[in-house]
């Protein structure tokens, strides 16, 4: 339940050894090699950029094959799979394809280049059509296109972009042109757009012609075939054919290998690996026989792995405590309650140095409200009932998702809690039931009380959880200034704090008003007010003289007290922001019956089924967001306000980052 | 003019459903636009920016809340609707909150968690923290909701 202890690790190996202690290393997973600094002119660094990027580009590309098999034969995944974490492989298959891994890589390029195939025969069918589609209309003329007439007569082989009919531009030409010898005029086809003619004259005549019918829009076709149009046409189908043949060759190959989709797969991951090697060995210090590696190593991880480094070849591995002003990286360890939400607190931010990690106490705070947000036996039991099936089914997934399904399952268990306090089930859905299609109302009574009807009471206990949920914080706060020996801090910041908020609480049971208005039964006894009106004065002067302690001027000073004080305003706006606890809480409670209502009203027991269904999906997964979010909010702004600051560095030890296999170790 | 009492009241609670869904539209529909935009760059944040979208949502949902507590406080969801003119204004009061705060907030937490999308599109492992942001302002339509039901349960037992 803590940061766990790191220890600075120095390794200290020959460099014919390197790579069997770096593999050792990479699959341990517990050092984070650090980049090392280099004060002595014996030792070098490596610079391994290249070899980087060359298996950077063998994992890219052994990538590419992987989603071409994928893109061609699409494996067939459940709708689970993702919930069942890497395959694991054994050390002794893994050496045993390692050997492979050049081969694997043919097969990865020759997928690449039959994907590029594939690709240019497309484009070329793409383009072998057009152009028959363009030269469809010219399909009656016998001759090339490219036919520019005899020794005594000039031919114009082209179109004009308007339809005209044989006798209409036999008409049009005639007179355009009525001092030349003669023409002969072929219509081939007439489109809408165009008309395709073949047209002859005397040679003499050509330049005439020529002008006239340009002046007419006449063009040639743009690159005519030698061969005369149908046998063109019937080439390029030849061309079509041929292409589409090699295409579907192609394909057929890709999907041949589709066996080889393991292989690939595991060539990504050794090349990834292989990568992270090389980037670790460039911050290592070598000698011509020597290398060092330095880093951070989580304590308890470390005496067996000196042992096995140390059994494996002749190396000293030394691990010390790390010095005072070290950047040392952070990795948390708790027990099952409380790791789930070590993920929450990441993704706040990893504790500083001389922080303590919140994650314990926080883990039943966070249950608890977010079982107060949802609080629904119904639902909680549906989100305990997937997540820990989910977890029973695959035992192999990964950490993360496993955390994050335990976390979903405690706040589950947690909101089934909250229903039966509440009385709530799917809503009133009992009571909905047995009054529509039995006639006879049956009412499940909540364990402590209903929200709906007491909304006072609630808002009153969510007051005080969040009162709690800020001492605590405090306390914690109190806590780690002790420990860092400050004692006066811990007085000032915390006890007068302490001391003033108590005693307002107090002082607040003690008027008239506040009972009242949240419905309090009891009333303190006087002299309780007069005590907590004096504690809450004392606390008020301590922080007045104690908040702005750090200046000398003494106006000042009196000042920035003044200002410390008036964050008092502070605790109670963080307070009222509890009342989210009542607000979501009787939000789910309210949606819910709605749904009942509304799938009653009919009294159809089909159409009851449906809106059921429907209806409380979308409140489990809006209010399951609400919770959510709130209960992460409530963490994050009331309570780390109080005590935590965050930011430490990860710890991110060298190791097997693979997309595919997990090794498995013996 | 008798009647006119649960017409008051019943423009309250329509009052508090329609501006808060309008304010939850179009803020859901904003935050929509950007994180589409994101997903079309990079599948794999769907599930984050599908969060921060969805924040601005639950304006809607409260003002649904308040919408349905009114009406079955004022008998129009079974029971008699009987309310006098000043109970029936006093109810409308009691939406105000919800209604207006619930359109503003919503549109305003939507630029929130617009900004907060584009910041886990470019920095994911800050989710966190980008959700923090919208939250903050659906603290006051938290706020608005509280008062509104306290409002409108506490009504019910008014002798006017």
């Amino acid at each position: 339940m803590a940061v766990l202890p790191m220890q600075r690790i120095s390794i200290y190996a020959l460099k014919k050894d390197r790579k069997k202690v770096l593999e050792t290393l990479q699959r341990r997973g517990v050092v984070e090699i650090m980049n090392a600094k280099i004060d002595d002119a014996l030792f070098q660094k490596m610079d391994t950029a290249s070899a980087q990027e060359l298996f950077h580009k063998n994992k890219s590309v052994a990538q590419q094959a992987v989603g071409i098999l994928d893109e061609y034969a699409p494996r067939k995944k459940g709708v689970f799979s993702k919930l069942n974490g890497r395959e694991e492989i054994s050390l002794k298959k893994y050496e045993q394809e390692m050997q492979r891994a050049e081969e694997i890589m043919k097969t990865a390029y020759r997928l690449l280049s039959l994907e590029r195939e594939i690709t240019e025969q497309k484009s070329e069918i793409q383009r072998l059509q057009t152009q028959m589609e363009a030269l469809k209309p010219w399909n009656p003329l016998d001759i090339s296109m490219r036919f520019q007439g005899t020794a005594k007569t000039a031919a114009f082989v082209g179109a004009f972009p308007e339809p005209y009919e044989y006798d209409e531009l036999q008409d049009k030409l005639s007179k355009a042109l009525p001092d030349i010898t003669g023409f002969y005029l072929e219509v081939v086809a007439t489109q809408p757009e165009q008309t395709c003619v073949f047209l002859l004259c005397l040679k003499q005549d050509a330049h005439k012609m020529e002008d006239k019918i340009r002046a007419m829009g006449f063009v040639r076709p743009a690159a005519p075939a030698k061969r005369p149009p149908a046998q063109q046409a019937e080439w390029y189908q030849a061309q079509e054919l041929q292409a589409k043949q090699t295409l579907e060759k192609a394909r057929e190959e890709i999907l041949a290998e589709v066996e080889k989709r393991d292989e690939l797969c595991f060539a990504v991951d050794y090349y990834a690996m292989r990568e992270e090697k090389y980037r670790i060995i460039s911050r290592l210090a070598q000698s011509k026989h020597l290398f060092i590696a330095q880093g951070y190593i989580p304590q308890t991880a470390a005496p067996a792995l000196a042992k096995e480094l140390e059994g494996l070849c002749s190396s000293v591995v030394e691990c010390t405590a790390p010095k005072e002003d070290e950047d040392v990286p952070v990795a948390l360890h708790n027990n099952g309650f409380a790791a789930p939400v070590e993920s929450v607190v990441e993704s706040f931010s990893l504790p500083g140095k001389g922080e303590i990690d919140p994650s314990g106490i926080m883990a039943g705070f966070y249950y608890v409200l977010f079982g107060l947000m949802l609080s629904d036996a119904g639902y909680g039991f549906l989100m305990a009932l997937a997540c820990g099936i989910a977890l029973t089914v695959f035992k192999n997934m990964e950490i993360g998702l496993r955390k994050a399904l335990n976390m979903f399952f405690f706040c589950g268990l947690s909101t089934i809690f909250w229903g039966v306090m509440f009385g709530s089930y799917f809503g009133d859905v009992v009571t909905v039931v047995s009054t529509t299609f039995f006639h006879n109302p049956v009412n499940v009574p909540a364990l402590w009380f209903v929200p709906v009807n007491e909304p006072m009471r609630l808002l009153l206990y969510s007051f005080i959880i969040g009162i709690l949920h800020l001492f605590t914080g405090l306390g914690i706060q109190g806590y780690q200034l002790w420990k860092a020996k400050r004692y006066k801090d811990a007085v000032y910041d915390v006890g007068f704090w302490f001391l003033l908020l108590i005693s307002l609480v107090v002082f607040a049971l003690c008027s008239d008003m506040v009972p009242k208005i949240l419905q309090i039964p009891f009333v303190l006894p006087e002299p309780a007010g007069t005590i907590s009106g004096a504690g809450a004065i004392c606390g008020a002067v301590g922080i007045i003289l104690t908040s702005g302690r750090e200046s000398r001027n003494p106006f000042k000073r009196l000042m920035k007290g003044l200002y410390g004080l008036y964050n008092v305003t502070g605790y109670l706006s963080d307070v009222l922001s509890y009342s989210r606890l009542l607000a979501l809480g009787l939000a789910t409670g309210v949606i819910a019956s709605v749904v009942n209502q509304m799938a009653a009203m009919t009294g159809n027991i089909v159409v009851f089924v449906i809106i059921f269904l429907v209806g409380h999906t979308l409140n489990i997964a809006i209010n399951l967001l609400g919770a959510y979010v709130h209960a992460n909010r409530l963490q994050y702004v009331e309570f780390f306000g109080k005590f935590y600051e965050g930011g430490g560095r990860k710890f991110q030890p060298f190791s097997a980052k693979t997309q595919y296999f997990k090794i498995k170790e013996k | 003019m008798e009647q006119f009492g649960i017409g008051l009241a019943l423009l309250g609670a329509v009052l508090a459903a329609l501006l808060s869904g309008i304010g939850s539209a179009v803020g859901v529909g904003m935050g929509g636009e950007a994180a589409a935009g994101i997903v079309s760059e990079d599948p794999g944040k769907f599930g984050k920016v599908l969060i921060l979208q969805l924040l601005p949502g639950t304006q809607g949902i409260y003002g649904l809340l308040i919408a349905f507590l009114t009406l079955s406080q004022i008998g129009i969801l079974g029971g008699s609707a009987d309310i006098s003119v000043a109970k029936g204004f006093l109810y409308f009061c009691a939406c105000l909150p919800m209604g207006f705060v619930g359109l503003w907030s919503a549109k305003r937490q939507a630029r929130a968690s617009v900004a907060s999308i584009h910041l886990v599109a470019k920095k994911p492992e800050q989710f966190g923290k980008a959700m923090l942001f919208p939250i903050m302002v659906e603290t006051y339509a938290i706020l608005a909701l509280l008062i509104s039901i306290l409002a409108i349960t506490g009504i019910g037992g008014l002798n006017i």
